[in-house]
């Protein structure tokens, strides 16, 4: 028994230093808006995906002057609020950064790319859209690429998936931490529901 | 034996645990100081102001808009700040991003700012800037070179950061 012990507290000791290298996810939900959201960790990076009601999507964009098709086409994307945060202390960040480019999204074993903030304004160049909706557009949206230099720094906006609500499907996170490679899976993240 | 198992127990937790431990909030030092892209912008009641007016002073120029939360939560800390700091030679803008002076002035019945507010209306300025989200601030020092940068909000009455501006007086 003695020596089960031993042997366990010795992988213990070897598996340490690689701690650091997986991602933890958390799923939470909140109690009053049965809304769920999903917390990746690991280094210095967090990301956080928080599910929106198609109503609150839509809301804010018929708000800011979008017709209500293009507020409807919006909100029936798959859209989530994303919160990508530097969580290194003040001594010792290191530079994190990310493009949405990398990011992959797999829905029954087929891989597809993110929708970009690009890609909806390509896609309004006919339609009437008023300066100041694109401009809300564009900085309400979570940036396409960003660097998290220090701690603290954060990142915030909606990002869309392009898939019809309650799909559920899986995601590859990419980032570099010191302009070092990283990569995680975040599985079964479910589109909100049009409730 | 068991102590030392029990120990890596814990340790092992703490780990885990630190990874949910809220961001330290900081200034990110630019390595290379830039040149600030000069602007002229109106304020709320018509007038325009240009950024080489304030040179011989630092200034700390926030973007922000109406809508955007972290925007919200951030202003009230910048407004305690501005009482700390107004007094000493330190200019604070913020820069609203695609909103009309109407839209702002309703929201600054709920949310005050008794520092100076100006409008890129057409969202040229943020552009030239290097900005990728919002809100995010910018601390200049007296000739109008960028020193610090913050991505997201801060808290704006916090003498830790406040220190680091009135360190550009000297």
């Amino acid at each position: 028994m003695q020596l089960l012990a031993r042997q366990c507290y010795y992988i213990f000791l070897l598996l340490l230093p690689l701690a650091d290298t997986f991602a933890a996810v958390k799923l939470t939900e909140n109690s009053t808006t049965q809304l769920q959201s999903w917390h990746l960790t690991k280094g210095d990076f967090s990301l956080k995906l928080i599910q929106r009601l198609p109503d609150q999507t839509r809301a804010f964009f018929q708000g800011r002057g979008f017709s209500k098709k293009i507020a409807n086409d919006i909100a029936l994307s798959c859209v989530f609020q994303a919160i990508g945060t530097n969580i290194g202390t003040i001594k010792n960040a290191e530079s994190v950064s990310y493009s949405l480019k990398d990011w992959q999204v797999r829905v029954k074993q087929k891989i597809r790319k993110i929708k970009l903030k690009e890609s909806w304004k390509e896609q309004w160049q006919k339609a009437d859209v008023s300066s100041a909706s694109k401009i809300a557009f564009t900085w309400a949206t979570f940036p396409t690429k960003q660097r998290f230099a220090g701690a603290g720094d954060y990142g915030w906006g909606m990002i869309s998936f392009d898939l019809p609500p309650e799909t559920i499907f899986d995601l590859k996170v990419v980032w570099k931490q010191n302009n070092k490679l990283h990569h995680a899976w975040i599985h079964s993240l479910k589109c909100p529901e049009d409730r | 034996m068991k102590l030392k198992i029990k120990y890596s127990l814990i340790f092992l937790l703490l780990l885990f645990f630190t990874q949910y431990v809220a961001a330290e909030q900081g200034l990110t030092l630019l390595p290379n100081k830039v040149l600030a892209k000069n602007f002229n912008l109106k304020d709320m009641d018509g007038v325009t102001h240009t950024l080489t007016d304030y040179r011989g002073k630092p200034v700390i120029i926030n973007f922000w808009a109406s809508w955007c939360p972290p925007c919200r939560e951030e202003l009230p800390s910048m407004n305690k700040g501005w009482e700390k700091i107004k007094a000493l030679g330190i200019g604070m803008i913020a820069i609203n991003v695609g909103e009309d002076a109407d839209t702002i002035f309703n929201f600054m019945a709920d949310y005050p700012i008794d520092f100076q507010v100006l409008l890129d209306t057409s969202g040229n300025i943020i552009n030239e800037w290097p900005v990728l989200g919002l809100p995010t601030t910018f601390v200049l020092d007296k000739n109008g070179y960028i020193v610090y940068r913050a991505i997201g909000g801060r808290d704006w009455s916090s003498e830790l950061l406040l220190n680091k501006v009135k360190a550009l007086l000297k």
